[in-house]
């Protein structure tokens, strides 16, 4: 049944409401019919109860309900009776009246009109009723019902204390309720009658049926108002709680929206200040850089998608500071930007040879590119490698290649890098993350073909961070680095413009698929006549420079020149060398700023007064060597050196004893040596029993620095063929190759240094492999007048070349009965790894 | 700023009333009161109502007028489609700034309002 649902429209009846208790109610009267039993139509009511003296709109759609209140109408009062349906009962059928409640309320209707599918009436309650008896259930319910007489006061004290507390809770619960119309605010303080706001309570109140019925049924004012103030305790008690949450929530929602409004206000502040770093004029500025930035297509999505996380974050946010530099790197980056490569090939050999001595390979790598570039703008630009000793000018060549391609130049140094990350970048998510060194030197370099100088490739680390050698394997690779992916960027960048140019000192420490990678060109160390033009081009002019010398008042001969080079310097390169020319120069110039001279020379016999005692005596030729003796050569480092190999018998002794810090392969060399003239005694014409009678001792001086390598194999069989012959090697005469047991004589490397180192030294007779023959066009013209090559590819040639004919130093008879015990026992010690003369 | 608003309308706490109003058992009448020379003019909005259905009494400064309203153009044959009249009891009580008690009554129905002249027996100023 849905006929005792109240409609919500109630907007209209308030004014109605006020007008009428404007004049208290006088009930001492009852009705005029109330007197007896009468019968009356019965609007049974679902899930509500009608109280006397209040005014409540209802709806009537369902048959009976409709007829019910047809038949009120029809009456001449229009008077109808509202009972409530027991809860639980008759639900959606029509109620029956055993499951209605036997005590109602006498209604009168008084505003009625007919909706669409129902009546809609307002009623007002007047008294309440009793059913005596049912008389009829269709067409709709009618009792026979007799008026209930007002309510009794058992006790007039209770009444009133209940009358006051319930007062004072409905003051409370007004309080909590702004949206109460003024108007029944003050109906409700107004009203005086008890059992009049006991029956308002309960209507307002969500009670439930059974409890209001209850409050309609009470049979005095005691009682009535008890229940009244039970429940309205309670309710005035939830809607305190539910405000108090309310409340609570409402400051939360205040504080937000506090900082809300503030912030909004300092914008508006800081741009009436003018200071325009505001969060939208900070994206704006970044739109406007983005809209004129030339990006690819890929990186152009990327960066509009940061910058709209950008701006929904607050510039406060950690993430937006992130953004912000991450959206400046991506609009900082050349990703199109080119430099013009200057084609002149002319100038630009002018240029190489102005900033270089020499190194012609080198030059004409360059201009070899150049001319490539030339006839193909779109060719991939080439990946070098110079390897070469510390100060030929590796660095320095980086940048005249650069100035006199007309490019950028970068430089990064890779020594002692251990991090992959340092190549590649880290990745965003971590605090303070930066792109790689690569972007990064890109970025500087501002635009994406300069030359990057990858300096100390050969001094790479690696740890369990990662190994940054692996990352440059994508890096150098022409076919991968167009799509160089930064952890940092997260794009792809295109590497293939850029002319990567390492340096290594030793190509050795470079893992192999690197070293694949890159067009290895070899700086060998310079002669001193070498040096010596540089020093006359450009140490000597730069150091005059430097220390604030006019060109006029220093000036320097080459013999002084050479001297220096010789005697106070030891290397391949010539930093050494500018250096020292440079500490003359401060000494002239302390000599000009104290007025003891006015322009001062120096000449070689003046070195001594400027730079002291020589400090380095070069190995110089022997005048004499006893047999046994021969003169090798070795490369280091810094350059060639000329050694000796001594050998001397042991009577009685055994085997080979080696000494001088000799690694395993010269060792090994040395054996094979030894077994090669054992093997051929006769053909040398070397008694056989010698090697059984004698032990033989080989030593290489300088005995505190450790060599290694096989190119001195034939300068040992010299001198231990000498050793047995008795036959001189001649002093004049060094040699260097790789000796096998067969007797042929292999090719070794280092010649170019090995032979100025010899020349050097005063040697003019040097014996080389022939398959070295090559190397020969390496060295300086000069140099090469002074000498005479001997190539030969045998070790029965050597001994031609090198042993004196004559037999000055007879060897000792080898004693009878010495060889069943000879042993080839070799002692020798392992070598510790300090300073190591290799032999490539 | 919109942000402000929906914070607002999450705030909006309306507690649901139920609505029943209170307010007298029965209706009450509209009326005007007029001041006279002599002393009251009256004048009560009950059309329909009976002469035999009025009641009038007067206790201190107090009139009140009661009486029931009965429907008598119906019959079971109408269908009502509309009601806006209160019928049933009502009661008027109308409060004077002075007593009134002892004062002459002259009552009259005129186009269905209800007139009533009180003729003070003393001044009443």
């Amino acid at each position: 049944m849905n006929n005792g649902q109240r409609t919500t429209d109630n907007g209209q009846l308030t004014n109605h409401m006020a007008e009428n208790i404007t004049t208290p109610a006088t009930t001492e009267a009852a009705p005029q019919t109330a007197a007896e039993p009468f019968e009356i139509a019965v609007l049974p009511l679902q899930n509500t109860t009608l109280f006397p003296g209040t005014v409540v709109p209802l709806a009537a759609g369902r048959p009976r309900s409709v007829a019910a209140v047809e038949a009120a109408l029809a009456g001449p009062e229009k008077l109808l009776a509202c009972i409530s349906v027991r809860p639980g009962k008759g639900t959606e059928a029509e109620a029956t009246p055993e499951e209605i409640y036997g005590v109602g309320t006498l209604v009168m209707v008084k505003r009625m009109f007919r909706g669409e599918d129902a009546l809609q009436i307002i009623v007002q309650g007047t008294e309440r009723l009793r059913v005596l008896e049912w008389t009829q259930t269709e067409p709709h319910l009618r009792a026979r019902v007799a008026v209930l007489p007002p309510l009794r006061t058992d006790d007039q004290q209770e009444v009133e204390a209940l009358q006051r507390n319930v007062r004072v809770l409905i003051e409370r619960a007004l309080a909590i309720l702004p949206q109460v119309p003024p108007e029944v605010r003050a109906a409700v303080m107004g009203a005086q009658e008890p059992t009049q706001v006991a029956y308002f309570l309960a209507s307002v109140l969500n009670l439930g049926v059974e409890y209001e019925q209850a409050m309609l049924e009470a049979e005095t004012t005691d009682e009535l108002l008890r229940l009244a103030h039970v429940r309205l305790a309670r309710e005035v008690e939830i809607m305190q709680l539910s405000s108090k949450i309310a409340t609570e929530a409402q400051t939360e929602m205040d504080k937000a929206q506090r900082d809300y409004v503030l912030r909004q206000q300092m914008k508006a502040i800081q741009k009436e200040l003018g200071d325009d770093d505001g969060d939208d004029a900070e994206a704006n500025l970044m739109r406007e850089r983005l809209a004129e930035a030339d990006l690819p297509a890929e990186v152009r999505t990327e960066a509009e998608r940061e910058l709209k996380r950008m701006e929904r974050l607050p510039a406060a946010a950690p993430d937006h500071h992130v953004i912000r530099s991450y959206l400046e790197y991506v609009l900082e980056l050349p990703w199109r930007k080119a430099s013009e490569d200057r084609l002149d090939l002319a100038e630009a050999r002018r240029v190489l040879d102005a900033d270089h001595y020499g190194l012609e390979d080198i030059k004409e790598r360059i201009l070899e590119f150049l001319a490539v570039v030339k006839l193909r703008p779109d060719s991939k630009s080439p990946i070098l490698c110079f390897v070469g000793p510390p100060g030929v000018g590796k660095t320095s060549l980086g940048r005249s290649i650069a100035r006199s391609l007309g490019r950028e130049f970068e430089r990064l140094s890779l020594g002692g890098m251990r991090d992959e990350a340092e190549l590649r970048g880290h990745r965003r998510t971590y605090i303070g993350a930066m792109p790689g060194r690569i972007i990064q030197s890109l970025r500087r370099a501002k635009v994406n073909n300069p030359i990057l100088m990858l300096d100390e490739i050969d001094k790479l680390g690696a740890d369990f961070r990662g190994d940054p050698a692996s990352a440059l394997l994508e890096i150098l690779d022409p076919q991968q680095n167009n799509t160089f992916r930064d952890h940092y960027l997260d794009l792809p960048f295109d590497l293939s413009k850029v002319f990567f140019i390492a340096t290594a000192n030793q190509l050795g420490p470079i893992p192999p698929p690197l070293r694949d990678r890159m067009e290895i060109i070899a700086l060998a160390g310079y002669s001193d006549q070498e040096k010596l033009h540089i020093a006359l081009q450009y140490l000597v002019p730069r150091q005059v420079g430097e220390n604030g010398l006019r060109p006029e008042q220093f000036e320097i001969t080459n013999a002084a020149i050479m001297l220096i080079a010789e005697r106070y310097t030891r290397e391949a390169g010539v930093r050494q060398l500018e250096r020292t020319i440079g500490s003359v120069a401060r000494k002239a110039a302390l000599k000009i700023a104290t007025n003891d001279a006015t322009a001062v020379r120096v000449d070689a016999s003046d070195i001594k007064e400027f730079l002291g005692a020589p400090r380095f005596y070069p190995e110089e030729a022997r005048k004499e060597l006893p047999a046994g003796v021969s003169t090798g050569m070795a490369w280091t480092e810094m350059g060639g050196q000329i050694l000796f190999i001594e050998a001397t018998l042991l009577p009685g002794g055994q085997g080979l004893t080696i000494t001088g810090q000799l690694g395993e392969v010269m060792q090994e060399s040395a054996r094979a040596a030894r077994s090669y003239l054992w093997s051929h005694a006769s053909e040398f014409g070397i008694p056989p029993e010698m090697f059984k009678s004698y032990g033989v001792h080989l030593h290489v001086p300088a005995g505190a620095i450790p060599k290694d390598g096989p190119s001195a194999g034939v300068a040992i069989t010299a001198a231990l063929a000498s050793l047995m012959t008795g036959r001189r090697v001649s002093h004049n005469t060094s040699m260097t190759g790789e000796i096998t047991l067969s007797g042929l004589v292999f090719p070794v490397g280092g010649i170019k240094e090995k032979v100025l180192a010899a020349h050097r030294a005063g040697i003019r007779r040097i014996i080389l492999p022939s398959r070295n023959e090559a190397d020969i066009a390496d060295i300086p013209e000069e140099v090469l007048k002074e000498l005479e090559i001997v190539l030969v590819s045998r070790i029965s040639e050597v001994l031609d070349a090198a042993l004196e004919k004559l037999v000055a130093n007879p060897p000792p008879p080898p004693p009878a009965g010495m060889d069943a015990a000879a042993r080839n026992q070799p002692t020798t010690q392992a070598q510790p790894d300090a300073l190591r003369v290799r032999e490539p | 700023m919109t942000m402000a608003k929906s914070i607002e309308r999450y705030l909006r706490f309306m507690p649901v009333t139920k609505p029943g109003r209170m307010c007298d058992r029965h209706w009450s009448p509209a009326a005007d009161v007029y001041r006279t020379r002599d002393g009251w003019l009256v004048k009560v909005d009950l059309a329909g109502v009976s002469p035999d259905e009025l009641e009038i009494t007067i206790a201190g400064p107090v009139l009140v007028i009661e009486g029931t309203r009965r429907d008598t153009s119906c019959s079971e044959t109408v269908s009502y489609h509309q009601v806006e009249i209160s019928y049933s009891r009502f009661e008027k009580s109308l409060r004077f700034p002075c007593p009134i008690e002892g004062a002459q009554i002259e009552s009259d129905y005129q186009d269905g309002l209800l007139l009533l002249r009180l003729r003070s027996p003393e001044e009443c100023e």
